[in-house]
């Protein structure tokens, strides 16, 4: 969750708002075959970033991934086809192909890449702060979303805390490079020895951190009254907020409601696929 | 009388993929039988630099050459680790076995050597670090913080290295254990004729056991020479915010009264004030 | 009325064998400075733990004796009164930082026992100024140093405005910038507060200035409890008791033993250099250097 941009238009929406939109865009394309609609979505998330100022060069890491599963899924629909004989058949390459399968694996790869995007653009443009801050907003008790706080924070220190043990294993002789894929899966199980025994040690070390600042469980305080918010308090809750949650809900329900009860967006009114299987069939 | 090689850093830069350059041009030669330390303020590119003495990190330009070795070329962890032993600061992330004896035979054994050498080994840094047999079978878990470093230490030094680099070896210990490990280091390079290199903020413990200083500052070689040189040169200090030990301070503050610069020790000192003192 | 009074203190933790610590009688004045030293695992976290009551509150174990806070005993304050009138800062700047940025650390505790938004906000102004920390507030644990840390750390306690503070080693991870960063945040909450300021450490050459009053605990027992100027009156009992004192000190104490040197031994540096300088007389610059 590095790339997160300084300054953007973005902050001017109150962390409630973002978090849905992680959730439209994460469910809405469930409600939708057609590739073309899903490929737009993933062109208009990228503009979005683009005007949310996040560096797009850093989601190049992200390339690696949608190729993978581009070659995976497309090699197991080619190796696995569904042979329904009502299907165009075609030969390429030696190989016989059936257009309908094939076609349905490209709207598939589609609405994957639109959800994986979805998600993608939350994590860019929102810092783990943001994220439990709209988590509190919806008013869940504090106890919960502390832990997640704390969860979060004591993944961040996994984290650094792997990058140093993978050093010191190093330094023991532990070359990763050399070794079969068996083995780095045990070397990983190996890692979570020190990993958690850091983590063991400091659990103690943070209880008792927690203790010092007067922290309860419950959330409450004694003489009665609840938790001061100040950290939410800086976030203010606007108008277009609201008209911006309430639009996202309103189409969700709406993509929903059109694929389940008119059949809208089925694969089978795409355009592109109508041209795909003439190109093969005549 | 040339005393060899052991390790050569020429030209050494560092960059992180974010850009910083923790390392910008380093040239650092380790011999046979020094005692050196590294200091400098955090992020001055100290513990890079040692960490680049043993190929933990490797150069984005320039070379460190291990012997024969290059850190640059792969698969040569294995036999760096038997030249170039690196114990870090928290033992907990370099210790992963259940038992003692299995956590000191790791290093040996997956260098591939006999199991005869492998016990061989074991019983021989064990009793050089200290670590008692009988607790060949404990977990390293259950063990105090002291302990568990001397066994971090015994794992290391079962694979010979020549040059050992330990990682502030006294850092929120008292003055007991320092002394302890400090001594045991000073025993491994004098008796044993290992090379030991320590990173550490402790000036006191620089000025009484190491007799080499590197000066880094912001990663750059700032001075390179023998500690009586290096704190006896309080302005080239100055510049990275390390002070030279109190009482060589002392004797700086009274530099009017003859007093010399680079005194190290109070003993250094008690010379120092009966020889100004009988003029 | 003394910020702590402990009378007949004693603490055996659940599953060892013996007590980490005996007898402890101990007043600490309100408003004064102490430092608690000696070698490690003899007691000196566990004496101020119980004075925090992190002990007995959240260990198992045998508890002996009394310990008061302004004349009320731990025991019977809850955590969140305790966490008002004790704050505590430990050694390791990571464990402490529980929060995603610094502001949200600074306000948790403040949060936690229920202070009006303009009342925190007042608080954390000032404690952000007096510890330094003013362009860190947005920042997240990972974009911040060891020693920033640790100052987020303090400032989060202080905020707090606890009558007594207590730090358990609060400079051992850190490197000397880090170190003197926080010894003259203490020096200035000693001098625009009136908080009792109780300090571990084992860096003593920093701390025995800042000190009203320095107590030694060895194996479980007070060993000694009297001001700087005395303390390092018997250098060579400290060092038998694991305490090295400042270098200067220690040549001083030297001299005085050889008959050279007849003033008191200070722990404060620049006395030290000053009363060289007096016993050495007006041959400045006429010295040889070899």
């Amino acid at each position: 969750m590095g790339v997160v941009p300084v300054t953007s238009p973005l902050y001017a929406l109150h962390p409630l708002t973002r978090l849905h939109t992680l959730v439209f865009l994460g469910v809405v394309s469930l409600f939708i075959d057609v590739p073309e609609i899903n490929i737009a979505l993933v062109l208009l998330i990228l503009l979005y970033l683009r005007w949310a100022r996040v560096d797009l060069s850093g989601l190049r890491i992200y390339l690696p991934l949608t190729v993978t599963v581009a070659i995976f899924m497309f090699t197991v629909s080619i190796a696995f086809p569904n042979r329904d004989p009502s299907f165009h058949t075609f030969r390429f390459a030696g190989i016989t192909l059936y257009a309908e399968s094939l076609y349905w694996t490209f709207a598939s790869y589609w609405r994957l890449m639109a959800m994986l995007f979805g998600t993608i653009q939350y994590f860019s443009t929102n810092r783990e702060r943001e994220t439990l801050v709209a988590i509190r907003s919806m008013r869940i008790p504090f106890a919960v979303t502390y832990f997640l706080s704390l969860a979060l924070r004591a993944a961040g220190m996994f984290l650094e805390d792997m990058r140093t043990i993978r050093e010191a294993e190093r330094a023991r002789g532990l070359d990763e490079t050399s070794l079969s894929l068996r083995d780095r899966a045990k070397l990983y199980a190996m890692y979570m020895i020190p990993l958690f025994t850091i983590a063991i040690r400091r659990t103690d070390e943070i209880s008792n951190a927690l203790f010092a600042r007067g922290y309860t469980i419950s959330g409450k305080i004694e003489g009665g009254g609840k938790r001061s918010d100040y950290i939410h308090t800086k976030y203010v809750f606007r108008r277009r907020d609201a008209i911006l949650i309430t639009v996202m809900d309103v189409l969700l329900c709406s993509a929903a409601a059109a694929r389940i009860f008119l059949g809208a967006f089925a694969v089978a009114q795409s355009p592109l696929r109508h041209y795909f299987l003439t190109a093969v069939s005549g | 009388m040339s005393s060899e090689t052991l390790i050569r850093a020429s030209d050494l830069v560092l960059e992180y993929p974010d850009g910083t350059r923790a390392l910008d041009g380093v040239q650092f030669e380790v011999r046979e039988n020094e005692f050196i330390a590294l200091i400098g303020q955090n992020g001055s590119g100290k513990t890079t630099l040692s960490k680049c003495l043993n190929g933990i990190l490797r150069p984005t330009e320039g070379s460190v050459r291990i012997g024969d070795l290059d850190t640059r070329e792969r698969g040569t962890t294995k036999r760096i680790v038997t030249k170039v032993g690196y114990v870090f600061q928290n033992p907990d992330h370099q210790l992963f076995n259940n038992t003692v004896h299995k956590e000191i035979a790791y290093g040996p054994r997956n260098i591939g050597l006999s199991g005869d050498e492998v016990e061989r080994r074991v019983s021989e840094a064990a009793r050089v670090c200290g670590v008692k047999e009988e607790l060949f079978g404990e977990h390293p878990f259950f063990l105090t913080k002291g302990l568990r470093q001397r066994v971090s230490i015994a794992s290391i030094l079962a694979m010979r290295p020549r040059v050992i680099i330990v990682d502030e070896p006294t850092t929120g210990q008292d003055r007991r254990q320092s002394v302890e490990v400090m001594n045991f280091l000073r025993d491994l390079w004098e008796k044993d004729g290992h090379t030991v290199i320590i990173i550490t903020h402790e000036m006191p413990i620089v000025s009484e056991y190491a007799r080499r200083c590197l000066v880094l500052s912001q990663g750059r070689v700032l001075m390179d020479g023998s500690t009586r040189e290096v704190f006896g040169s309080p302005e080239v200090l100055a510049q990275t915010f390390v002070k030279p030990p109190q009482i060589t301070r002392l004797a700086q503050a009274l530099g009017g009264y003859g007093v010399r610069r680079d005194v190290l020790t109070i003993e250094e000192m008690m010379a120092e004030y009966r020889r100004v003192t009988s003029s | 009325m003394d910020a702590a009074t402990i009378r007949g203190l004693g603490w055996k933790y659940g599953g060892r064998d013996t007590f980490a610590i005996t007898d402890v009688d101990l007043s600490i004045p309100a408003g004064s400075f102490v430092s608690v030293v000696g070698p490690n695992e003899h007691g000196k976290t566990t004496l101020v733990s119980c004075i925090k009551g992190i002990i007995p509150h959240s260990f198992h174990g045998v508890w002996r004796g009394q310990v008061e806070i302004f004349g009320q005993d731990t025991r019977s304050l809850s955590a969140q009164r305790l966490a008002q009138e004790t704050g505590f800062v430990f050694a390791d700047p990571e464990a402490q930082f529980t929060s995603m940025t610094v502001e949200e650390e600074l306000a948790f505790g403040l949060e936690n026992v229920g202070l009006s938004l303009r009342e925190i906000e007042e608080r954390l102004s000032w404690v952000s100024a007096l510890t330094g920390i003013d362009g860190l507030w947005d920042k997240s644990p990972y974009e911040i140093s060891g020693g920033q840390k640790q100052r987020v750390a303090i400032a989060s306690v202080l905020a707090m405005k606890p009558r007594i503070l207590i730090l358990d080693e609060p400079t051992s991870m850190l490197d000397p910038l880090g170190k003197d960063a926080i010894f003259s945040i203490l020096l200035q909450i000693k001098r625009e507060t009136d908080m009792t300021v109780i300090v571990v450490e084992h860096n003593v050459e920093q701390v025995a200035p800042l000190s009203d009053l320095m107590v030694l605990v060895y194996g479980g027992r007070i060993a000694r409890a009297a001001p700087p100027a005395e303390f390092f009156q018997d250098c060579d009992q400290l060092v038998e008791h694991g305490i090295h004192p400042p270098q200067a000190t220690t040549f001083l104490d030297r001299l005085r033993r050889e008959g050279r040197f007849h003033g008191r031994l200070s722990a404060r540096f620049e006395d030290d250099v000053e009363a060289l300088k007096a016993l050495l007389g007006p041959s400045a610059g006429q010295g040889t250097r070899p």
